[in-house]
């Protein structure tokens, strides 16, 4: 059974219910005594007045279960109380650890993002994964225990009169909490999974209509447009609704249990309990204790229903492995010593199966030199630089500092390169933070001071909350060339002598694309950087040019050498500068 | 509570009267159900035998079950509607999306129109499953059980009519500083709550700047904040349920007091205080229920709010002002006093503000500016995406308020920044002006757009599935498939381009030039750019800046005088080499 075999190798749900056990029992038995509270309330009511009936000559004898019924009236929402703030504190703590297990475990794998980046919003759903194991705890495990404890609790106490009873009454209970919501998993599963397949596919469509509206217009092709979707649609509703006829007949079959519970108890009470008067005052105590209960029981199969969603989160979690990075012994390369960085026929393909990216490619790059590196799309351009940085190992050749293997200096990797990406990341904090993240040592006025150079000044102090405002998610506070220009300002805090540029002017109208590449030739000048980029605009700041197409280097050379020299390359300046 | 808008839904008022019927006969099985358990127990209570209490236990058994089979048809029905009802919503937001698309889109944003169409109408489902039953069950079954009540005992019924307003009252006290406690700590909470995503998204740069390691303390320092503040907030957040909770525990505890002492007094016998206790919880039951769900009722609505305000947007445009015609070298299009502003989240797009244009035949006109100038936006409403505030507009001679016109838009070819791939094969791809193309005109469309070569690399040819799901292709392959389509689309004699070589690098575009020139052809080409070498290709050029045309001529005579074109040339070059 699938349930069994997700948690057979499971190392991100089971481990972590050892975890703070104090705060987790108690939670458990805060859960148990509300239920325990609600039965006993309907248990001592119900024998008030049964006794009350009985006109007791002196009122204190009905004084006991008065306060009684006080107690569990009063102790019923204060457990609940208790119960809901302890199992969210003991879920939110797990949490943390979860989430810092998630991160290192990411961290430890830096070709985890070159592999995973096109697979869409991976680190979204990584994130939602741990709230699914939240919900899993709140919605499905604890209500789960908190219900069987309460059957073999209510099956022994029963079984302490009459064994047989007990036994019979657990063999009902057994199936409203465990037999019915395990068969409702089982038959479930295959749908839930159905529908989710459905709704992915209904996702891409909407998609497809909502972003492609324009030529769906342009086309006329209005009933193609409305019907694109309605296949999955129907599908999904069918699928939809056999679910929801399953959940309502699942859960009359639990009432019709749940009522073959209360007769028995009738019966039973009728036939043991009518001795005496004082037995009989019991009566209606025991049968309207067991109503209460139908709380607890029977959304246990609810809980389970959600088991497949679940199941791919754990899943997933699960199929992560933390990496062994296995580098050679570290040497500390100190910033200013850096001279020449060297790529020595380097070849490189992802596996054996995919194309060769890289094929035997050489390149000197000496202290302070610029490099342009240019060539179509889906090139290995950004391959070229994660090798450099040694995120990524070459398959034949290899990379050296100083005659230093890349991998040798990862230790301080940071103190020697710099990046500067397509679209940089900011973080949802203030400027300052975001600038500071290049050198944490650094004062407030060092950082204001790169703002400056990086042209930010005028308008950083021009918003109301300065150097102090928020950048938003993923920088959205500011345009395009703004957030390229303060990872820039970061760039020069972390003050790294050589400064990889992945494209960081796509997407950017031609004169905020001047004014960027200025500026960063401009605060870069000391530096040694090697810049990919796609077209020739700012190619005058570089020391060499190089061209590679999917074979090999296809030219080569300083700019104006070039634009003398080649005529393909005095074609594609002409083109781009529109001469 | 409840959308007023919800009545003019249709089938929804005789969804209300069926449910009213149902829940008043719930109401009553309830009642017998509590009745004839009282009966039982009091026979066994008096010690009477077994057979004393077959009757109403098989009474009882007959009621409870009845109960329930009439809870089963109540969610059917209003599981029926609610998915029909919100699946007619989501093809009127469809449909709507397709009569003012563009347009809408534009001010509504893209994501957030597939989120409302696919999870915001799973939340509105939801909402009309619980709030009509939930609603109803509020206001029929309590009434009755307390009328019932009233009856066996009127102390009791007195004491249960007290608790509910009191119920209320404190459920709003607690709940609004519930609500000012999370108010104030929204934002930072927010924030805390996204920064392990964000950690996450952030990881690569962590790890460029050598931090990464080091943040992993951070990780849970403030993830724990985290759990902090939102223990703070949930102590007072469930202080709402928990009042719930203990008036209506505490009221069933003080009635069972009550009526202990009302019998020792011998003021009634022990059935109707019996039967009074076991209602009593189906008394509070009903409001127990629409508390629980409450949050996901309020989500519900909020979609719906929003679904609605879309719906209720103004879709009046004369469609089919424009009798057909055909496009040729002497047709010509009149534009004069042409005004447009963006409302809602792109009211900080530029306005448009044309005084008069000119176009005509096969001329190839080049639209340039700065970004932010207006000129996706000009050539957005020339393709009748957006529809103008105002506008003198003559296609050969037919006056028109707006080019969204059916038999214009049916002779043009559009070509965005990004291309729009669907999620279906190149071939369909292609012939998606031109569904009904064979094989071969799609093939010869294809080599036109020198797309051949690529498409012979590929497994499935031209069976290829692309788009979402599909396999991803380079900027440069996916602009020769717009391309194609163009090609294909040989009765459609205007092309509308919005620089389509942007992203791309500059051999790929070097290569692209020859097919696009070649296209160019017998075409009315309007083509919005920055890329200056196109320039040289153009007839006409019409220079934007700030919303209005700030020049328009031929090349020569622009490049003659140092105007606006000149100087923006030469921003654009920036230095030369």
């Amino acid at each position: 059974m699938n349930f069994f075999k997700t948690f057979k190798h499971d190392s991100w749900v089971k481990p972590y219910i050892k975890q703070y056990k104090g705060l987790l029992i108690t939670a458990l038995l805060l859960g148990l005594f509300t239920s325990f509270c609600a039965a006993a309330l309907m248990f001592t009511s119900g024998y008030t007045i049964d006794k009350a009936a009985t006109h007791p000559v002196n009122i204190l004898l009905i004084y006991v279960p008065i306060l009684l019924t006080r107690a569990f009236g009063i102790g019923r929402p204060v457990f609940k109380y208790l119960e809901r703030l302890k199992s969210h504190n003991w879920v939110l703590r797990v949490t943390s650890d979860l989430r810092t297990r998630l991160y290192k475990t990411l961290e430890s794998d830096a070709t985890f993002f070159n592999e995973h980046h096109k697979t869409g919003d991976i680190m979204g759903l990584l994130s939602e994964d741990i709230s699914h194991l939240q919900n899993l705890y709140l919605r499905t495990i604890f209500p789960a225990v908190i219900s069987y404890l309460l059957t073999i609790i209510a099956s022994i106490a029963l079984g302490v009169f009459n064994p047989s009873f007990g036994f019979f009454v657990f063999l009902l209970l057994f199936i409203e909490v465990f037999l019915v919501p395990l068969f409702s998993v089982s038959v479930e599963s295959a749908r839930r999974a159905y529908q989710k397949e459905v709704k992915s596919d209904l996702y891409v469509q909407l998609t497809d209509n909502i972003l492609g509206v324009d030529d769906w217009i342009i086309s006329g092709r209005k009933s193609d447009f409305q019907n694109l979707t309605s296949q999955n649609i129907q599908n999904l509703d069918q699928s939809k609704n056999k679910s929801k006829a399953f959940r309502r007949n699942r859960d009359l079959l639990l009432q019709l249990i749940f009522a073959a519970i209360v007769v028995c108890f009738l019966i039973f009470t009728n036939l043991t309990m009518t001795n005496n008067q004082e037995q009989a005052n019991f009566v209606s105590a025991v049968v309207l204790a067991i109503f209460p209960l139908s709380d607890s029981l029977i959304p246990v199969s609810q809980g389970f229903e959600e088991w497949p969603l679940y199941k791919d989160s754990i899943n997933r979690l699960n199929t992560l492995k933390p990496v062994k990075n296995q580098l050679p012994e570290q040497v500390n390369l100190p910033a200013a010593d850096f001279k020449e960085l060297n790529l020595e026929h380097v070849s490189f393909e992802y596996n054996t199966d995919s194309p060769i990216l890289i094929k035997d490619f050489s390149q000197t790059i000496t202290r302070g030199e610029k490099l342009a590196l240019l060539g179509p799309s889906g090139i290995g351009k950004t391959t070229i630089l994660q090798l450099i940085l040694g995120d990524l190992t070459p398959t034949k050749g290899q990379i050296t500092i100083n005659n230093l293997g890349i991998d040798q200096i990862q230790v301080n990797r940071e103190k020697i390169f710099s990046v500067l990406n397509q679209k940089p990341f900011l973080f949802n904090t203030t400027l300052m933070n975001n600038v500071r993240l290049g050198n944490e040592n650094r004062s407030d006025s060092e950082v204001k001071k790169a703002l400056e150079r990086v042209g930010l000044k005028k308008l950083v102090e021009s918003l109301p909350d300065k150097y102090e405002t928020l950048v938003g998610e993923n920088g959205s506070r500011f345009s395009g060339g703004e957030q390229e220009r303060i990872a820039l300002a970061r760039i020069l805090l972390q003050d790294a002598p050589i400064v990889l540029l992945d494209e960081p002017t796509v997407g950017l109208d031609p004169i905020t694309e001047n004014d960027l590449l200025e500026t960063i030739f401009e605060v870069l000048k000391n530096k040694t950087i090697i810049w990919v980029t796609h077209h020739l605009q700012g190619v005058k700041h570089v020391d060499k040019v190089v061209f590679i197409n999917d074979e090999s280097i296809e030219m080569q050379g300083s700019p104006q050498e070039l634009y003398k020299t080649n005529q393909h390359f005095k074609e594609l300046y002409q083109m781009d500068q529109g001469l | 509570m409840i959308d007023k808008r919800l009545f003019r839904l249709p089938g929804t008022k005789k969804l209300l009267l069926m449910l009213a019927g149902l829940t008043l006969l719930q109401a009553f099985v309830i009642l017998f159900q509590g009745k004839y358990l009282a009966e039982a127990l009091v026979n066994s209570w008096e010690q009477k035998p077994l057979q004393s209490i077959i009757k109403p236990m098989i009474l009882f058994a007959i009621v409870f079950m009845l109960r329930h089979i009439f809870t089963l048809i109540n969610t059917k029905i209003v599981e029926g509607y609610a998915s029909k009802t919100s699946e007619q919503i989501r093809s009127q937001l469809l449909e709507k999306v397709y009569t003012s698309g563009p347009e809408m889109i534009s001010d509504v944003g893209s994501g957030n129109l597939v989120t409302s169409s696919l999870d915001g109408i799973d939340l509105i489902e939801n909402y009309f499953k619980l709030i009509f039953t939930k609603l109803m069950d509020m206001c029929l079954i309590p009434p009755v059980l307390l009328i019932y009540i009233y009856m066996q005992n009127i102390a009791s019924g007195i004491t249960l009519t007290i608790i509910v307003p009191l119920v209320i009252l404190f459920m709003i006290i607690l709940g609004l500083a519930a609500q000012a406690k999370a108010d104030s700590q929204y934002k930072q909470y927010t924030i805390l709550s996204n920064h392990f995503l964000d950690a996450l998204r952030g990881l690569p740069t962590l790890k460029m700047l050598g931090l990464s390691k080091r943040y992993a303390k951070n990780i849970y320092t403030v993830s724990d904040e985290y759990r902090r503040r939102t223990m703070n907030t949930l102590r007072i957040a469930i202080l709402s349920t928990f009042a719930l909770d203990w008036l209506t525990t505490l009221g069933i505890a003080i009635l069972a007091v009550f009526l202990g002492l009302g019998l020792i007094n011998n003021s009634f016998p022990l059935f109707p205080a019996l039967v009074t206790l076991i209602l009593a919880p189906e008394y509070f039951l009903p409001l127990r229920n629409f508390s629980n769900d409450y949050h996901a009722t309020l989500n519900g609505k909020n979609a719906l709010g929003s679904i609605f305000e879309i719906l209720d947007r103004p879709t009046t445009t004369k469609e089919n002002q424009l009798r057909d015609f055909n496009w040729d070298n002497n047709s010509q299009i009149t534009i004069d006093n042409l005004k447009f502003s963006y409302q809602g989240t792109a009211q900080n797009e530029v306005s448009l503000d044309i005084d008069s244009l000119k176009l005509s035949g096969y001329q190839k006109i080049g639209v340039i500016g700065k970004s932010g100038s207006g000129k996706t936006t000009l050539i957005r409403t020339i393709g009748g995406f957006i529809k103008p505030d105002s506008a003198e507009i003559a296609i050969d001679n037919q006056k028109l308020d707006s080019f969204k016109q059916k038999n214009w838009q049916n002779k043009l070819t559009f070509l965005p920044q990004s291309p729009y791939l669907f999620s279906a094969s190149i071939a369909e791809n292609i012939a998606f002006y031109r569904p009904d193309a064979t094989k071969d005109q799609i093939e010869s469309a294809a080599k036109s757009a020198g797309l051949l070569e690529f498409i012979a690399t590929l497994k499935d040819g031209f069976n290829t599935k692309i788009g979402e799901g599909g396999r991803g292709i380079s900027g440069g392959q996916q602009q020769r498939i717009m391309l194609a389509r163009a090609f294909l689309a040989d009765d459609r004699h205007v092309l509308i381009f919005d620089e389509p070589t942007a992203h791309l690098d500059i051999e790929t575009e070097y290569a692209l030039k020859q097919p696009m020139e070649e296209l160019f052809k017998n075409h009315l080409v309007i083509f919005a750019t920055h890329r200056l070498h196109w320039i040289k290709e153009m007839d006409y050029v019409i220079v934007m800046d700030n919303g209005q045309i700030a020049e328009q001529g031929t090349p020569e005579e622009l490049s003659r005088h140092n105007g606006a074109f000149e100087q923006l040339i030469t921003n654009m070059r920036g230095e030369q080499m």
